[in-house]
C-alpha cells in the first residue's frame, strides 16, 4: 500500500543577487524525504531558520521547490496546479487575525474554498458551513459575524473550519498553536485531535513547544539548518535521541521548573 | 528593600456602558535584583501594568493608586519631564515582537551604535567610532548572537524572530537598565535558544543587580531563575508569592488549572487524550463579569462568588479566592 503523503528528495534554495559580491545560493532546505501515513501526526521541530516553515510551505504548496518529487497517494502532486492540492492538503497559520481576511464575513470566507472547487449552490453551501462550523466548536450563527467580533481563541477554530472545509487528507499547521493562551490552546489541541479520530486527517505539526509534540505527534522530524537530521517515532526520539542537538530540542523546559 | 512599590493600582476606561476597570486593585513588589514574573493569559492586563510603570498609557485612561514607587519616588505624582527622565536612565523595556518595533528602514547595526549611551565613549572620533563598533559586537556577543558581522549589516525583516529578539534584549541592555520589564520575550524561541535566554538575564541579575519584570502568558515559560510569581486574570489579581510555594501548594484553582494546563508534568498525561481546560473562553471588556472575574470558568465557583475575594495572606503566598482548594486536594498536586 502506498503511503498518504510521500516526499522525495524536496530542496530548496535562494539565490541572492548583488551587484559587488558574486551570487551567493542560500540553501534553505537540503533534500528531504519521508513518507506519512493516514491518521498520523507529523511534528517537525527545529531552531529558527533550520527551515521548518519552509517545508511546511513546500508541502501546501506556498512555494515551489527548487527540486525533488512530492506524492499523494502515489498520484505526483504538480507545481501550480492548487485545485489538485488544495482539496488534499490544506494549511493553518499561527497568526489568525492575520489569516482571516477582516472584510469578508467568517460565512463568506468559509465559501470561498466552496466556490473554488465545489459545483454546491448556495443553499448546500449555506448547508456544509454551518455543519462545519459546529464540528469545530461553534454556532451556525458565527457565519455571519466579522472575524474582529471573534476572541483569539475563536478565530483560531475558524481557520480551522476553513482548513477542514473540503474534508482535506493533511492539514499543515505552522505553529498554530504557538500564539494561543494555554486554556484556548488545550482547547485547540483537544478539537484537532477530535477531528483527526473522526475525519481520519493527518496533521504536519510546525512546532518548538516539545510539551505539545509529545502530546500529539506520531514522528518527529528534526531539522538543523536545513538538513533533516533525525527522523523516528515520538517515543523513540524522546528517550533515545541519536543527536545531541535532538537532546537539546526536545528537553522539556519545565523540568528546570520543578 | 523594595525597588518598585505599587500598591492597588486601578486603571479605568471609560466605554460606553459606563467605565470598566481594565486593572483592579493589583499589587506587586519588585526587591532589588529580584527577578518577578508575571503570568496572565491575553487580555488580564499584564502589558497594560508594564506600561503603567513605564508611564506611557492612554491619557484618557484613569490610572489610580494608593502608592506607584520607584526607589522611594513617586512616579505618579511627579513632573512628567522628571519621570521620564527617571524611567529612560533606570528601565528598559523588551516586547513581544520585534520585527514591529526594530526600525525597517536601517541595520540592526546603525540601530545598536544608537542605543549605546553617548557618556560611555572617549577620546577622538575614530577612537569613538572603533569603540561603539567593539561595544555592538560584544553586545551581541552576550546575547547569543555569533555571526555578528552578518547580523550587524542585515535590516530587521532579513532576521528571523529570534535573533531579532535577541538584538532587541542587547539594545534594552545597551544603557545597564535597573529594571528590565520583559514582554513575552521567549514566546516565539525554541527552547534551546529561550534557555539561553534565561541564562543572560539570570546572570545580568546577579551581576548587576538588575531586576527584572518577566510577562509571560504561560506557566510553563516561567523563567526557572525567578524569586516570585504573580497570576493575573482579566485585570484581576488571582495569587501572588514566592514561586516554589504558589506552584507547589497552589491554594487558587486558577493556580492549578494553570499548572495542569502547562503540560509541565507530562507523564502525568497519557499522549494524544484530552487535555485539562478550563471552559468557555476569556471575557472581552465589555463583557467582564462581575465579582471575581473568574467566577464563570472556575470549578469552585459558588453563589459568594459574585461579589470580590478579599485577600488572604499565608506564609508566602497571598491569594484572592472564597473557595480556595482543598487541603488534600493541594497535597496531591504537590506531589
Amino acid at each position: 500500500m502506498t503511503a498518504l503523503l510521500d516526499v522525495q528528495a524536496l530542496c530548496k534554495y535562494y539565490t541572492h543577487k548583488s551587484i559587488w559580491r558574486r551570487q551567493r545560493k542560500v540553501t534553505a532546505l537540503a533534500p528531504v524525504s519521508f513518507t506519512l501515513e493516514r491518521g498520523e501526526t507529523l511534528a517537525i521541530m527545529g531552531e529558527t531558520s533550520s527551515g521548518k516553515s519552509t517545508l511546511a510551505k513546500l508541502i501546501a504548496g506556498a512555494e515551489n521547490p527548487s527540486s525533488g518529487q512530492l506524492f499523494l497517494n502515489g498520484q505526483p502532486l504538480q507545481r501550480g496546479n492548487f485545485r489538485q492540492r488544495c482539496q488534499h492538503i490544506r494549511m493553518v497559520f499561527q497568526d489568525s487575525d492575520a489569516s482571516l481576511n477582516p472584510q469578508l464575513t467568517i460565512g463568506q470566507q468559509l465559501a470561498e474554498p466552496l466556490l473554488f472547487n465545489t459545483d454546491m449552490n448556495t443553499e448546500q453551501r449555506r448547508e456544509a458551513i454551518a455543519q462545519v462550523l459546529k464540528k469545530v466548536g461553534l454556532l451556525p450563527e458565527h457565519a455571519s459575524f466579522y472575524p474582529h467580533m471573534l476572541a483569539t481563541g475563536q478565530q483560531q477554530r475558524v481557520s480551522i473550519a476553513r482548513a477542514v472545509m473540503l474534508d482535506p487528507q493533511i492539514i499543515v499547521a505552522d505553529e498554530a498553536l504557538a500564539a494561543l493562551d494555554p486554556s484556548v490552546r488545550s482547547q485547540i489541541i483537544n478539537l484537532l485531535m477530535d477531528l483527526q479520530k473522526d475525519m481520519g486527517i493527518s496533521y504536519i505539526f510546525v512546532s518548538h513547544s516539545p510539551e505539545i509534540v509529545k502530546h500529539v505527534a506520531d514522528k518527529i522530524l528534526i531539522l538543523h539548518r536545513g538538513k533533516m537530521i533525525e527522523f523516528g517515532a515520538t517515543q523513540t526520539l524522546f528517550e533515545q535521541p541519536q543527536q545531541q542537538y535532538t537532546k537539546l530540542l526536545l528537553q522539556v523546559p519545565a523540568a528546570a521548573n520543578n | 528593600m523594595n525597588m518598585l512599590d505599587i500598591r492597588n493600582l486601578t486603571i479605568e476606561m471609560d466605554t460606553s456602558n459606563g467605565p470598566v476597570k481594565i486593572l483592579d486593585k493589583v499589587n506587586l513588589q519588585v526587591g532589588e535584583g529580584e527577578i518577578h514574573t508575571l503570568v496572565g493569559e491575553s487580555g488580564s492586563g499584564k502589558s497594560l501594568l508594564a506600561k503603567a510603570i513605564l508611564g506611557f498609557i492612554n491619557p484618557r485612561w484613569r490610572v489610580t493608586a494608593d502608592r506607584l514607587w520607584w526607589n522611594n519616588r513617586d512616579l505618579l505624582n511627579m513632573d512628567a519631564a522628571l519621570r521620564r527622565q527617571i524611567t529612560g536612565r533606570d528601565m528598559a523595556m523588551i516586547f513581544q515582537n520585534p520585527n514591529s518595533y526594530l526600525d525597517p528602514n536601517s541595520t540592526v547595526g546603525e540601530q545598536l551604535r544608537e542605543a549605546i549611551p553617548k557618556g560611555d565613549l572617549r577620546g577622538t572620533f575614530i577612537r569613538k567610532m572603533v569603540d561603539k563598533r567593539t561595544r555592538v559586537v560584544r553586545l551581541l556577543h552576550r546575547v547569543g548572537v555569533k555571526d555578528h558581522d552578518q547580523v550587524i549589516d542585515s535590516y530587521p525583516f532579513e532576521l528571523s524572530v529570534g535573533v531579532a529578539q535577541k538584538v532587541s534584549i542587547a539594545m534594552a541592555i545597551a544603557h545597564r537598565p535597573k529594571l528590565l520589564i520583559a514582554d513575552e520575550p521567549t514566546t516565539a524561541m525554541e527552547p534551546s535558544t529561550r534557555q539561553q535566554i534565561y541564562r543572560l538575564l539570570t546572570r545580568l541579575s546577579i551581576t548587576q543587580g538588575m531586576s527584572m519584570l518577566m510577562i509571560t502568558q504561560d506557566v510553563a515559560s516561567v523563567m526557572p531563575d525567578s524569586d516570585n510569581v504573580t497570576l493575573l486574570y482579566c485585570g484581576q489579581l488571582m495569587e501572588a508569592g514566592n514561586k516554589q510555594a504558589v506552584f507547589d501548594q497552589p491554594q487558587h484553582p486558577y493556580t492549578e488549572a494553570m499548572l495542569r494546563m502547562s503540560l509541565r508534568d507530562t507523564d502525568a498525561v497519557e499522549p494524544k487524550t484530552h487535555l485539562p481546560t478550563l471552559p468557555g473562553a476569556i471575557p472581552t471588556l465589555q463583557h467582564l463579569p462581575i465579582g471575581c472575574r473568574l467566577g464563570p470558568r472556575c470549578p469552585n465557583a459558588q453563589k459568594d462568588c459574585v461579589m470580590v475575594p478579599k485577600v488572604t495572606r499565608l506564609k508566602q503566598q497571598s491569594y484572592h479566592c472564597h473557595h480556595p482548594l482543598a487541603p488534600n486536594k493541594r497535597r496531591k498536586s504537590a506531589s
